[in-house]
Parts: C-alpha cells; structure tokens; sequence
C-alpha cells in the first residue's frame, strides 16, 4: 500500500529550524525547572535553619514553572508528549485518520494563533506601562509575561511543521503506522 | 438560549473536538475560547491570556513538577528492581508472592511520587519479566502492575488530590493523609485477590523449592534504606513544621536527586538530562491542560453554566447516595476518555456546591473521586496504565492485560463502597493529627 | 421606553450567599438597582468564580468584568500609591476612618483611581488584628525572631523592621502553615480571621480595639467604560444603592471586630488590645520602615502618608 511508505526526502531548512528551537527552548524549560527545585530548598533552608525572611522566592519558582510550560510547550508537542484521545483515530481507515488528523491539527492551529495574537498586546502593555506584582519584591510583569508570546508563537510554528510533515507524507499522522488499528 | 442548553451545546461540541484526536489541552481552550467568542464577541480572546496566567500564578501547583520529579528519578535508576526483590525475598514461600510483592513495592513506589504512569513503569520495568520468568501467568502479572501502579495518586504524595484541593479548596495537607489508610486497604486487597488467584491456579514456581538464607534475606535491607530516609524526609517536612505541601514536594524532588545521584551513580549528564526531560514533559503537559481548563471554567461561570448546572441537581429532590452514584457513574465515564487532571479541573467547579449541599464531607470526596480516577486509569480505550504496561511488554496484547486488570477494577468499586459505609477510613487519619 | 436591560457582571473573593458583610454589600447594590427597574441588571460572581481576586483591577479596565468589591492594595502593582490604603497606623478606627473617607488623603487616592479608568461607588475599611501562635504580639519586641505572615507588603515592611522574619504564604495555605509552625504569626483582616477558622490555630488575638493598626481599604468599584454604557436613570439608581451598601457597611463594619472576638473567646483564644503608648511604638516601627520606603519609592508617596496622618 503506497500510504504504508514515507517521503524520505530531507526536512527542508525551515522545519529544522523549527525543529531546533522547540529543542533549545525545551532544554531551557528543563533547566528553570531544575532551578526551581534548588530555589524551593534554599528557601525551605533559610526560613527553618537561619530563620531568615524568604520573600522571593515563591513568586521566582511560580513563574519559572509558567515559563517552563509555555516555553517547554512546543519541545512537549515535537516529542508527542501532549496527551490526546486516540480512540477514533486508531479504529480510522487510514484515508479518514489522516482527515482527522489535519482536522485537529488545524482547530489547534487556530487556538494557538488566536492566544498568540492576543498575548502580544496584553505582554506589550505590561511592558509600557510598567507595572509589577503587588508583592514586596515588585517583579515586572513584562518578564514572565514574555513567556506567553515567545511559546505560543514557537508552538504555532511547531504545528505547522507538524502539519506540513504529514501533508508531504514524511510522518504518518499521529505517528501511528498504518497497520495500527484498533 | 438557557445556560444549561449551552452546557449541552459545550458538552457535544468538547467530544467532537477530542474525538479528532487532537491534543486535550487545544481541544478544551478551543472549545471554551469559541464559546466565548460566540457569546461574548471577539473582543472576549483579549481576556486569554491574563485569565490562563492569573490560574497557573499559585505556588501551590508548584508541587506537580516537584512530586513528578521525584517519581523520575527513582524510576531512573535500579531502585524500583532493589524494592521488590528485597520483598520478594521475605515473601518466597506465600502462594503468589512474587505478584504480592511487586504490589508492595508499587504501594512504597507510590509514596515517592505524585504520579501512577511512573509506578507503573519503575516497578514492572523488571517485574513483569521477572514475574513471567517465573511462571505467572501474562494476566495476573500485568494486570497486577497495571493496578499497582494506580496506588501512585491515593498514596500521597498525589497530583490527583493536589488538584481536587486547589480546584475545591480543601487542604491537601489533609487530604494527603485522608488517602493513607484507604491506600493500605486497596493494597490489601490487590493482594489478596493475587493470593487467591495464585493459590486457585495452583501456579506452579519454576524456583519453588529455593530457599534463601537468613543472610540474603537481610543483604537487601540496606538497599531499602534510602527509599525510607526519603519518605521520612519529606513527611517531616510535611508535618513537622518546615514547609507547606508545595515546599516539602521540592524537598522531597532534591532528595531523591541525591540519592540516584549517590547511591545509584545516575550522574551521566545524559542521564540527568533525561530525568528532567521525562519531569518537563509530564508536568508540561498537565500543566497546559490546567491552564487550558482555566479558560474552559472561566468560559462555563461566564455563561452561567456551572451556576445552573450545580442548582439543577441540587434541586432535584433525590437521596443523596442515588446522586453520589450518579456522579461516580458519570466520573467513571469521564475516566475511560479523558485523564484524570483534566476531569477533576472540568468538573470540580460543578460537583463542589452539589457535594456540599448533600452533606458529604469535601476530604471523603476527594479520597473517592481519587480512586475513581484510578479506574480510569486501567479502563479501555484511554489508560495511561495500559499504555504504559503495553510499552514494557509489546508481546503481550492489550486484551490480555485487561483481562487480569479486571478483577483489581473490582477490588477499587469494592474500596469505593466499603468507603461509604466507613467513611472514617478516610476521616479519621487528618482528623487525628490535624484537628 | 426602556431600551434593552443592560447586564453587569460584579465579581469579588468572598464567599456568596451565606451572610459575608462585603458579599452582602454588592448582593444589595445588585438587589436595589433591579428594585429600581430602570433596565439594569447586577449579576453577582462570588468566591472568584470568574476572576482571580488579584486580577479584578485589569479585569475591570478590559471589560471582563464591570464591578467588584476588593482590597485595593490588591492594584499596587498598577499604581504603587495604592499600599497607602493598607499602611500601618494611618486608620486609627471606624470613626476615624469615616473622616479618613471625607479628608484630601482620599481625594488624591481617588484622582488616582478615576485617572485609572476605575470609580468609586461605595467606601469601606475593615479592621483587621494580629495573631500569636504561642504568645500574644502586643510590642515591636514580641516580634522579634517570629516567623511571620503578613497581608500585605507594607505590613511586612513593618514585621520585618520590627526583627520579625517574614514568610511569603498564600492565603490558602495560612491555616496549615500556623499548624505546623511554618508561621508563627499573622496579621489579617477582621473577616479571615474568622472565616479561615485561626482561632483553632492561634493563642493569642491582638485585636483591633479603640487603637486599630490594621485597617484596609476595600471600596465597590466601576470601571469607567460599563459606567459611562449606563444612561442617567441607571446611574443614579446605581449611585442611590451603592449609598444604602456604604451605609449598611458603616453600621455593620463595627460589628465585624465584636463578631472576630466573640468567636475567638468562644475557642479559648486570649484577646488583647493595644494601647496609646503600644500603638506609639508600632507606628515608631513603621515610620523607619513601610513610611520611609513608601515616601522613598513611590510618587507622591510622602505627602500621601503626611496628609492621612494629619486626619485627626
Ligand atoms: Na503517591
Ligand atoms: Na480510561
């Protein structure tokens, strides 16, 4: 069956730059994340050992874990690691399981896009107008903010190479092979 | 048109969308940012982004990665192996021990880490070819790990019930110790339907007749000795004063860092990297899905929904056991499709007000609800278990493992039940030490 | 004729329904103004069932939401000035904060307010106390070494000044972390200390008495787009209900801090109150530290703190 082979050509450059970026922003999310671990035990130390004020840390951690997601989103999404609900897909023919794959790929494309297009303004108006958290230690919004645009744009553009590599017929949809059904 | 006609409306149009396969996080924010569009106009996608940061803004849900980072590293490294050959060892002569012990050891596997797909996987890694090995049959052995692994969100610590207790406000403190003793009983009762099941095949053991020494009995204990320094540790901090739940959940992430790091030589920057590879991708994942439920709540309060949903079944006037089983049957369906974190996020805002206007105790809900999201974890056709297991055994086929995960589903509605009627088995424990 | 209703959405933080004095505040306003039929409609969304308490401001400049009753420290982030209406000392007691209310301190916080796209519909303070896990907190010296909770940054400007260490909580989490020992001491509003039940918790309630140090502004609010949606009849129908809510709260605002020591009596807590001379202290404490860096880092700041400690 033709649909049974994959276009073996290579990845066109721009799907590798993709493709990299996803990587370096997932190797990132890693890395706050870790940090984060480091920073919970240095407060947990600095309150019960020299009981000394711990002011911010929590707001630090909190908003490493917000970056971690949306930065570590489209790593997530380029290792399939976004749960979904394969039922349908698995009973598919393969015609219908690429349809509904497109399908999906595309209402996610539109969810993505439409985040995108509005966290660029709410991110732009925390930068002009300056304003912090309520909190002692009066973190800018504007840099956790940033998170939100720099992700979603990133998984936008994840989607489309995920997309696109199963149009060409590189990747089967939902990485399933056609022999796998339900 | 009426709130709860749009609540049907959201319903039909959630399925449709996570019926195309796509991710569950992009289905549910697709589905509540249309819903918003539609009813409150374009201007509505400007409301996104801040209500999807302010929700994921609570240091408390700091504690799903930190508790998802303790459960890879243990899984990293031999310890889950070392758990339940030192079990076993103790065990040799109980009809069925080996399957017994690979219970035990997922029951102590559950209380360093938040998650069950990690129990499952750290313990049947080499359970299940161990079990198989030794002459148990595929289903008993799979299905025992399948069940096993669930253990990971009733024994604390338990992403499942951290949150069930942001989305109710309850404290997780408390709800992590209500979990303890109906954890002990749903071990028990795995293991006593692998006794019997073992003793009414009169399963033959390839080894039967080894005898170990006093000596090999007790060599193993040291190796168990980090795992309980660790499970120490982080209930001191828990309990003793240190640090909150969230606190302590990174106290524990550190500790079990360090000790695959000292005791099992996982060093390799390689392997560190994967470590914090595997934490990123589950805690990435869940914590997309919260966001994006954020935005689906977000969406229901808006539009009334919840409000009118959660008056409409408080209105109806029913017992309050037909209403708690409707919404155990309800859950329960909710559990074959979907994960638990994205069911307990959806239906939280509705089920609390219905909860407490019948009079149940929000701490015994959360126990029950919990090991209702255990069902689903071994139900077809979306187990995180099952897959998981099926990934450690490709040549066993997916009918098999649910076959012997059927009677373990038995034992948790039986759990279910005996809950009800003993309510202080869940009760009882936070009551105790926390007033 | 009237043209078609127009429906605001109200959020606040407090529970809904079951006899919170600032639920009740904004249920009224909603009750009065359907009352009135004049084509508005109040839709009330309590215990942040929309919106989280600390995003209420922007919600409000965006349009998610139309109204709220909140802590307007909770908006300090948008306009620093704002940590002036939960400073240490400045409101001395219900009375005092009636004339606080009426005095040029409030009318610059206003200007500000209105200048934000925001106004005001009705004034109300709360008192709040402070609470000793294991002693009563009644000098800057009792506070030394504790490990401390605080409502808020000014607060914890002052905890910190007077040698207190201080733990960065959220609210939800209080309860537990005085269990445990996490925090040793806190300092909250009237109302939480009553409903997140501390009197199981603490030993001692240093309330607020005829010498408050803990007052807070917590105003119902408007943003100015769904206010300017609304023609004359509806504005003034509007402005006549959010009248009968300040006045409601004025009476019952008193009764809060009897409601928070009755209940703290009844589980055996100690109370103690404060005097001349131990506010004096307190207030010395705060002047070298919340004060000074209020006046230091925010615009406007000194005169702020100059004209609130001129209301007599
Ligand atoms: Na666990
Ligand atoms: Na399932």
């Amino acid at each position: 069956m033709s649909s049974l082979a994959l276009n073996p050509a290579p990845l066109p450059l721009w799907v590798r730059a993709v493709h990299a970026a996803s990587r370096a922003l997932g190797v990132f999310s890693a890395g706050m994340i870790a940090l984060s671990v480091g920073v919970i035990c240095h407060m947990v130390f600095v309150r019960a050992v020299l009981n000394q004020s711990s002011i911010w840390q929590t707001e630090f951690v909190t908003f490493c874990l917000i970056g971690a997601t949306f930065l570590g989103a489209p790593y997530i999404l380029l290792t399939r690691g976004h749960v979904n609900v394969d039922v349908v897909p698995l009973m598919a023919a393969p015609g219908l399981r690429r349809v509904l794959y497109i399908v999906g790929m595309l209402i996610s494309l539109v969810f993505c896009a439409i985040f995108f297009k509005a966290a660029v303004p709410w991110w732009h108006e925390a930068w002009t107008s300056g304003s912090t958290t309520p909190s002692i230690w009066r973190v800018a919004l504007w840099i956790p903010y940033l998170a939100v645009p720099v992700g979603m744009g990133l998984l936008c553009l994840q989607l489309l190479a995920d997309l696109w590599l199963v149009i060409t017929r590189r990747n089967h949809p939902f990485g399933l092979p056609p022999d796998e059904r339900l | 048109m009426s709130p709860l006609a749009i609540g049907l409306l959201i319903f039909v149009v959630t399925i449709a969308l996570l019926a195309t396969g796509m991710p569950i996080a992009f289905a549910l924010g697709m589905t509540a940012l249309g819903f918003m569009i539609v009813f409150d106009g374009w201007n509505a996608i400007h409301f996104v982004p801040e209500t999807v940061f302010a929700g994921l803004d609570d240091f408390t849900l700091v504690s799903l990665p930190m508790f998802i980072i303790m459960g890879a590293a243990v899984a990293s490294s031999r310890a889950g192996s070392d758990l339940y050959e030192a079990l076993a060892r103790w065990l040799h002569r109980v009809p069925g021990s080996l399957v017994i012990s690979n219970i035990g050891a997922c029951a102590l596997f559950s209380a360093l880490t938040g998650s069950s797909p990690a129990t499952c996987a750290a313990i049947g890694k080499m359970g299940i070819p161990e079990m198989r090995k030794r002459g148990y049959d595929a289903d008993l052995a799979t299905g025992a790990i399948a069940a096993g692994g669930t253990l990971g969100i009733l024994i604390p610590p338990s992403i499942t019930m951290i949150l069930y207790g942001i989305a109710s406000e309850t404290s997780i403190g408390r709800l992590f110790l209500a979990g303890v003793i109906p954890g002990l009983l749903l071990t028990g009762l795995f293991m006593a339907w692998a006794l019997f099941l073992s003793w009414k095949r009169g399963t033959k053991l390839v080894d039967a007749d080894r005898i170990y020494s006093m000596k090999e009995k007790l060599e193993l204990l040291p190796k168990l000795l980090p795992f309980i320094v660790v499970i120490v540790g982080v209930i001191y901090a828990l309990y003793g004063g240190i640090a909150t739940p969230s606190e302590a959940a990174g106290v524990g992430a550190m500790l079990c860092l360090v000790m695959v790091i000292v005791i099992y030589r996982v060093w390799t920057p390689t392997a560190l990297w994967h470590i914090m590879r595997d934490g990123l991708r589950e805690s990435g994942m869940l914590m997309l899905i919260i966001g994006a439920s954020i935005l689906f709540g977000y969406m229901m309060s808006s539009l009334l929904v919840t409000q009118s949903v959660a008056e409409a079944i408080a209105e109806m006037q029913v017992n309050k056991w037909v209403v708690l089983g409707a919404i155990n049957a309800m859950l329960l369906v909710a559990g074959m499709f979907l994960p638990p974190a994205a069911i307990i996020l959806m239906t939280t805002p509705i089920l609390m007000p219905v909860i407490l206007a019948f009079g149940f105790d929000p701490i015994w809900f959360g126990v029950i609800l919990t090991i209702n999201m255990e069902l689903g974890l071994i139900t077809p056709p979306v187990g995180l278990n099952l897959f998981v297991i099926n990934g450690i055994t490709p040549d066993i086929k997916l009918p098999t493992i649910l076959k012997g995960s059927l009677p373990f589903m038995g034992c948790m509605v039986l759990a279910i039940v005996i809950l009800c009627i003993f309510p202080e088995l869940a009760t009882w424990l936070p009551q105790t030490l926390m007033g | 004729a009237v043209a078609q209703t127009i429906t605001l959405k109200a959020s606040h933080q407090f529970p809904g329904g079951k006899g919170d004095v600032r639920d009740e505040m904004v249920q009224m306003i909603a009750r009065e103004v359907a009352a009135a039929n004049v084509g508005l409609e109040i839709k009330v969304f309590p215990g942040s069932s929309l919106v989280k308490p600390k995003e209420q401001w922007k919600a409000m400049l965006t349009g998610q939401i139309d109204m709220t009753s909140f802590p307007l420290d909770y908006a300090a982030g948008f306009h620093p000035q704002f940590g002036a209406t939960l400073m240490p000392g400045l409101v001395k007691g219900h009375d005092h904060a009636k004339r606080i209310n009426a005095s040029p301190f409030m009318a610059d916080i206003k200007k500000i307010i209105e200048d934000g796209g925001v106004k005001v519909l009705a004034d109300a303070w709360l008192a709040g106390a402070f609470g000793g896990k294991d002693k009563c907190i009644k000098v800057p010296a009792d506070a030394a070494g504790l490990k401390v909770r605080s409502a808020g940054s000014t607060f914890a400007e002052m905890w910190a000044g007077a040698g207190a260490s201080i733990v960065s909580i959220p609210s939800n989490e209080v309860y537990n972390a005085l269990q445990q020992g996490v925090a040793q001491g806190t300092d909250t509003s009237s109302g939480s200390f009553v409903s997140f039940r501390l009197y199981e918790q603490i030993k001692c309630l240093t309330a607020p008495g005829d010498n408050a140090l803990w007052f807070m502004y917590e105003p119902v609010l408007i943003g100015k787009k769904s206010w300017d949606k609304l023609n004359a009849a509806q504005q003034k129908a509007l402005m006549d209900a959010s009248k009968k809510a300040e006045d409601y709260f004025a009476r019952e605002s008193k009764g809060l801090d009897d409601k928070l020591v009755d209940a703290f009596k009844k589980a055996g807590v100690q109370v103690v109150e404060l005097s001349d001379a131990e506010v004096q202290m307190w207030r010395d404490v705060a002047a070298k530290t919340s004060y000074k860096n209020f006046a230091d880092k925010v615009p406007g700041g000194k005169e702020l703190i100059e004209k609130a400690l001129a209301v007599k």
